[in-house]
């Protein structure tokens, strides 16, 4: 089951997943081996092989995923940034 | 590293990638400059006794190249407490070198690695000898606990925050302490290496504390506050299973001097607020 909210903000609203290289990409598959949220989906005769399939469930500030990457081919939008936006989405939703 | 000591120096000796030379560059220097034993990872995975024995006998220091940290992963398996850790391509992303892709050392590699190994040994030669005393912290708390199956998750009742990425905060004044909850202690299971932040190094809320290594992943301290830096906790360095024992007390991972605790708290949970985050993450992830 993936998260529904983050700090009271519907996920689908926060921008927050792995973008991967593709030309830096190895397919070690460490990433995926490491992520328990379903976020890649590794496709075996296909390019790219791997793809993030489920934005959704990566976890709002986790890049733990990154951190097994041997090639540096993963990247995560800037956290400040994305602390702003769901306070703004918070302001928001308590205007409603 | 304390020049008078000699060490175990376990370099991922990586063949096929530029910092897996670099590490053994720097593990020659090192051993040089110390009369210190190389291990070399290849032979230890098909033969172990003799490098069990060193590295029980010596202070261990792991040199990965990258983050696939095959020699880290190599000391977890054998069981191996570390004393000092380095990653060749952090560091050289630090100091903005541009390592060639090229499996030949040249002269940048070479120099990197005699950098490396120097800045290493100077590190614990410039430790002070004690930690600076912390803020006055209560040392015990009384908990709530959440059972499914055999494990048992606890939080502590009052005066912690905690966010939604399973890190608390304890403020006292202007300070505060931070640590991961036991929930995300559990699921690491042993913390084997930490990587804390420097003093006086500044942080944003949700921005990096350092690093916790255990034998299932490299997680990120996730700061639940902005703020300074003002002491780490010197004793997880030689016992990083404190954590393990309870994260909430002795496993406390920094102190914070606060920027704006009233800002930060806005996307922060009080124990009514993360009790029921926390049921739901047992009940959905926790997976042994």
């Amino acid at each position: 089951m993936s998260t529904i909210t983050f700090m009271g903000v519907p996920r689908s609203r926060i921008d927050w997943s792995p973008q991967i290289d593709c030309a830096k990409c190895n397919d070690c598959m460490e990433c995926v081996k490491f992520c328990p949220h379903q976020v890649y989906e590794v496709r075996e005769d296909a390019k790219p092989k791997l793809i993030v399939k489920n934005p959704e469930n990566c976890v709002v500030f986790c890049r733990a995923c990154a951190k097994t990457c041997g090639v540096d081919a993963l990247s995560f939008p800037d956290k400040n940034e994305t602390t702003v936006r769901i306070k703004q989405i918070r302001k928001e939703l308590e205007g409603q | 590293m304390n020049p008078n000591q000699t060490y175990a120096i376990l370099p991922c000796n990586g063949l096929d990638k530029a910092a897996g030379g670099v590490t053994r560059e720097m593990a020659v220097e090192l051993a040089e400059q110390t009369g210190s034993e190389i291990l070399c990872p290849v032979f230890y995975r098909v033969a172990d006794a003799r490098y069990n024995r060193l590295a029980a006998e010596r202070p261990l220091v792991v040199i990965d190249g990258c983050a696939t940290r095959c020699a880290s992963k190599l000391a977890a398996e054998k069981g191996l407490k570390v004393a000092r850790k380095i990653t060749v391509t952090e560091e050289a992303k630090k100091r903005g070198i541009e390592l060639a892709d090229s499996l030949r050392l040249d002269e940048t590699k070479r120099s990197l690695a005699k950098t490396l190994a120097a800045a290493l040994l100077e590190a614990d030669a410039a430790e002070p000898a004690g930690p600076p005393a912390a803020t006055a912290f209560p040392e015990h708390f009384e908990y709530e606990t959440y059972r499914k199956d055999k494990f048992i998750f606890r939080m502590p009742k009052a005066g912690f925050y905690f966010s939604e990425n399973d890190f608390w905060v304890l403020v006292n004044g202007r300070r505060a302490r931070v640590g991961m909850t036991d929930f995300l202690q559990q699921s690491l299971s042993d913390v084997l290496f930490l990587t804390l932040p420097e003093a006086g190094s500044t942080v944003e809320q949700f921005g990096e504390l350092g690093t916790i290594e255990s034998a299932k992943a490299v997680a990120e301290v996730i700061s639940p506050v902005t703020g300074k830096v003002v002491a780490v906790n010197e004793a997880l360095t030689a016992s990083p299973e404190r954590i393990n024992q309870n994260p909430y007390e002795q496993g406390w991972i920094v102190e914070v001097e606060l920027a704006d605790f009233e800002k930060d708290r806005e996307l922060l949970l009080d124990f009514a607020g993360y009790f029921p985050i926390l049921k739901r993450k047992v009940d959905e992830f926790h997976v042994k």
